[in-house]
């Protein structure tokens, strides 16, 4: 722990890593819908500074740009257009509420201690070296230009399917 | 405890918090959050291995997910809208038309 | 020596059958008459091709067809076999059948299914002429479940009518019965043998002790006889046969299916010679069959099931030949029955084509004068199976009381009383026949005495040519013919000098039924009726015959088929099988409507199992790495 909290850049990696995961439970715990998405948001920027961090800014400033600036701002937006006087509201939680915080922490143990066991086996790295965005680059568009090609299939098909939503329900409601 | 660690230990419980989140909460825009909670761990474990290891292999991976994530969730959306409509209400519960 | 005309006779048949099977409903009655009497007589000329080769060259004649079945190295072949007993039965078969089937043509001239018939009729003679000259067991067995199967086909010819259908059903149910028996004796004989051809079987025996009991074998196959010659207590069977066409009651259960059992009995002479015991019962049964159903006989009024009684009791006769060990006197008494009793079922035919249907001898009366070919014909039968000479029927009839008498195999006084009073009673309701059909006033109605005029000449002429060979075949002496072959037993040196005053005795019994039956039955059987008034239990019992099949029925149709449905349907099919079935199915349907009971469709329920199979993972190879 002392190696953790020497200087100051690894203690601000501790302390957003807290606040991570303290937005992340309140997540789990927060009973109206729009809070839930704040507590979400706070999260996720978190966990962009976590990136800042560790020296990959590109995939930080994605992380803010495009899942909290796009993907949750659009949930925000539908929060808001749903009636909050919901039952969901009222009653937060599904019957499997005691059975799923045990295996919740179950499973948080049994993961953790695998990857404990198993620390000592993967070698470890210079870490800390970090690449730049130029290398990130290049390797995206030479070793894994099928990946990228097929998710541009993918985000067709889906452009396909946000429209075929819209007929839909321009058929159901005339 | 070094930074690897604690922070592939972020990731589990992020990974968990959000799966138990899809089976413990009611309402479908809380569970659709939960799920990005979810992608959020691997996300963070996935960074920390690219660190670890030196390699832009994970944050490859890691930009290809924030693409999926999010058509994802451009029709996951609007899926939710349409249900809604029919049952005119966000309770997962009411939502058991495949039973049996 | 072998020679290839035997084949032709046992296939000629075979040929007939299939043209007129397959092909006859959509040729001419003429063609079908044509290849169905042709065929027969065809063979028939063979035969005696046959016949005078053998007697030319003096040994058996043998044709191997070819070999069915080989174990190491015992074949099964199927062969024929051709000595002197053979002749006189291939001739009977193929010269009467012929005759028969002529008749035929003209009795079931009208009847719809006219190819069927003959096409049954000469699958009947293919399997006859196959156990004829069969020289395996084996053959012989083909042969006799062959006719079973022909005989049962013929009986049930008209199977529209339950009654006619169950009859044939009867027929070859109590014939199989007896199979059982002759199976048995034909196992017993394999395995102490090892092989299974007659001649081999006879020569066996002859020469010494052999190792199984002759009487046993002797007694099974005497059981398979019982059944298909229709002896007590498989007899059953042969009244009810009547409701077959006539010329069918003529040829199958008059003159050689029933017949084959004589014919077993004397081809494997060679096992009963060695049997006392099984002579024993041979004759035993023979002349208890032949006294039980003469004094059925005589209450009948169907005029076809008194002959058939009659030929119960005169197959009766045969076997008491048989038991005693005259084997050649058995078969003559089948060669001259043959010719009687054909001649007296085609008559009754004959008779009741004229009575347009009418089968019931109480409604007839004085048709001497309007069918007279037929009576003459009848009369001459009638004359002949009571033992009148110099007809055929006294030779052999008088032949078999003498041996029955003095024969020192097995020939006892009271056997010869027994059938004494038997051939009184055979003379006595004979006769009655006779008057209550063609004497006397006429007790029929209009409508039916209008119709009644004389069969056409292909059914007369077959009469004819029958009474002739009754009046002239005892004539020919075949216990003379088959002497080399079957030894006629030695007489008690005491009885020599029984010999002339017996053959006297048939002659006064003989006279003596025929006017008994005519003090009875003249001016309209005043006295008959008299006497059955006083008698009226005793008539009772026999126009009941014995009640046998009702005790059959109520020993043994009755529990088989309460078993059958208690045990076996509701029991064993029901509950067992259909319910393990069902079982199998329902436990099936639980078992997946329990599991169906995960998809209660709540999304939190799937992803809380999802979560649960990761944990379980988890801590599985967290325990195990």
């Amino acid at each position: 722990m002392e190696s953790l909290l020497s200087n100051l850049e690894t203690l601000l990696l501790v302390v957003f890593a807290a606040c991570a995961l303290v937005g992340a439970v309140l997540v789990l715990v927060l009973r109206e819908p729009m809070r839930v998405a704040m507590a979400l948001i706070s999260t996720m920027v978190f966990l962009g500074g976590v990136y800042g961090l560790l020296g990959v800014h590109f995939i930080a400033a994605f992380q803010v740009l495009i899942y909290v600036g796009a993907v949750m701002v659009f949930i925000v937006y539908v929060i808001m257009l749903l009636d909050p006087r919901d039952s969901a509201v009222k009653r937060r939680f599904s019957a499997l509420l005691v059975p799923g915080v045990i295996a919740c922490g179950l499973f948080i143990v049994a993961l953790g201690g695998l990857v404990w066991d198993g620390a000592g086996r993967v070698p470890r790295a210079a870490g800390g070296a970090g690449f730049t965005l130029a290398q990130f680059s290049s390797q995206f568009l030479n070793e894994y230009w099928l990946e990228f090609e097929l998710t541009s299939v993918l985000l067709v098909a889906a452009i396909v399917a946000a429209i075929a939503v819209i007929q839909v329900s321009r058929r159901h409601h005339g | 405890m070094d930074k690897v660690q604690m922070l592939i230990g972020l990731s589990i419980a992020l990974f968990a918090i959000g799966l138990t989140g899809v089976i413990i909460r009611r309402n479908v825009l809380v569970m659709l959050m939960c799920m990005e909670l979810m992608l959020n761990g691997v996300i963070l474990s996935l960074v920390t291995f690219a660190y670890q290891l030196g390699s832009a292999v994970g944050a490859v991976l890691v930009f290809l997910i924030f693409v999926v994530a999010t058509a994802e969730i451009a029709i996951a959306i609007p899926i939710v809208l349409l249900l809604v409509r029919h049952k005119r209400t966000l309770d997962l519960d009411a939502y058991a038309d495949l039973k049996g | 020596m072998t020679t290839n005309l035997l084949l032709p006779i046992v296939l000629l048949p075979l040929l007939g059958f299939l043209i007129n099977g397959l092909a006859g409903n959509r040729t001419g009655k003429g063609f079908v008459s044509l290849v169905a009497c042709g065929l027969p007589i065809l063979a028939f000329i063979i035969a005696i091709n046959a016949t005078m080769q053998l007697m030319a060259t003096g040994g058996p004649l043998v044709q191997t067809v070819f070999t069915w079945a080989q174990f190491a190295d015992r074949p099964f072949e199927i062969a024929f076999y051709f000595d002197r007993l053979t002749a006189v039965m291939t001739l009977i078969v193929t010269g009467v059948g012929s005759l028969i089937h002529v008749y035929s043509t003209g009795y079931m001239h009208d009847d719809k299914s006219y190819a069927r018939y003959f096409a049954y009729l000469n699958l009947f003679l293919f399997f006859m002429l196959m156990l004829v000259l069969g020289r395996s067991l084996l053959v012989l067995f083909v042969g006799w479940e062959g006719v079973g199967l022909a005989s049962y086909l013929l009986i049930g010819f008209w199977f529209e009518d339950p009654e006619k259908a169950a009859a044939g059903k009867k027929a070859f149910i109590t014939n199989r019965v007896g199979d059982a028996g002759f199976l048995i004796g034909m196992f017993l004989l394999y395995r102490a043998l090892g092989t299974l051809q007659m001649d081999q079987i006879n020569a066996a025996f002859l020469a010494g002790p052999v190792a199984v009991s002759a009487s046993l074998v002797g007694v099974f196959l005497f059981i398979g006889a019982t059944g298909k010659s229709a002896q007590i207590p498989l007899h059953v069977w042969l009244p009810d046969a009547m409701a077959g066409p006539t010329p069918v009651s003529a040829l199958i259960h008059a003159a050689t299916m029933v017949t084959a059992g004589v014919y077993l009995v004397a081809r494997l002479h060679g096992i009963f010679l060695h049997a006392p015991e099984a002579s024993a019962l041979v004759a035993t049964i023979g002349v208890a069959t032949a006294f039980f159903a003469a004094t059925i006989a005589v209450v009948q009024t169907d005029i076809k099931k008194v002959l058939a009684y009659s030929t119960i009791s005169q197959l009766g006769f045969m076997f008491l030949a048989a038991g005693v060990g005259a084997y050649g006197v058995a078969v003559f008494h089948l060669y001259t029955h043959a010719f009687f009793k054909a001649c007296l079922f085609l008559g009754a035919g004959s008779v009741i084509h004229a009575m347009s249907g009418e089968q019931d001898i109480r409604k007839m009366g004085g048709l001497a004068k309007k069918i007279p070919i037929t009576f003459v014909t009848f009369a001459i039968a009638t004359a002949a199976i009571a033992g009148l000479p110099p007809l055929a029927g006294f030779f052999s009839k008088d032949e078999i009381l003498w041996f029955a008498f003095a024969s020192e195999r097995g020939g006892a006084p009271w056997l010869f009383v027994v059938a004494a009073s038997t051939a009184l009673m055979t003379a006595f309701y004979m006769f009655r026949l006779l008057w209550l059909t063609f004497f006397g006033t006429p007790r029929m109605d209009e409508k039916t005495a209008h119709h009644i005029h004389e069969s056409p000449w292909s059914m007369a002429g077959v009469l004819v040519v029958l009474a002739v060979l009754s009046t002239v075949g005892g004539f020919f002496s075949v216990p003379h013919f088959l002497e080399g072959q079957l030894p006629l037993p030695a007489i008690r040196p005491e009885f020599h000098h029984f010999e002339k005053p017996l053959i006297v005795l048939s002659v006064v019994i003989a006279l003596l039924g025929l006017a008994g039956a005519a003090w009875f039955y003249s001016r309209n059987g005043a006295r008959a009726t008299q006497a059955r008034t006083r008698m009226e239990p005793l008539h009772r019992l026999l126009s009941g015959k014995y009640y046998i099949d009702e005790l059959y029925e109520a020993l043994i149709g009755r529990p088989i088929r309460w078993i059958s449905d208690r045990v076996f349907l509701r029991i064993g099919d029901r509950l067992l099988l259909d319910g393990t079935l069902n079982g199998m199915a329902s436990v099936a349907r639980g078992a997946a409507g329990q599991l169906a009971r995960v998809q209660t469709g709540n999304l939190h329920f799937y992803a809380f199992l999802v979560l649960a199979g990761l944990v379980a993972l988890l801590l599985w190879s967290w325990g195990h790495v």
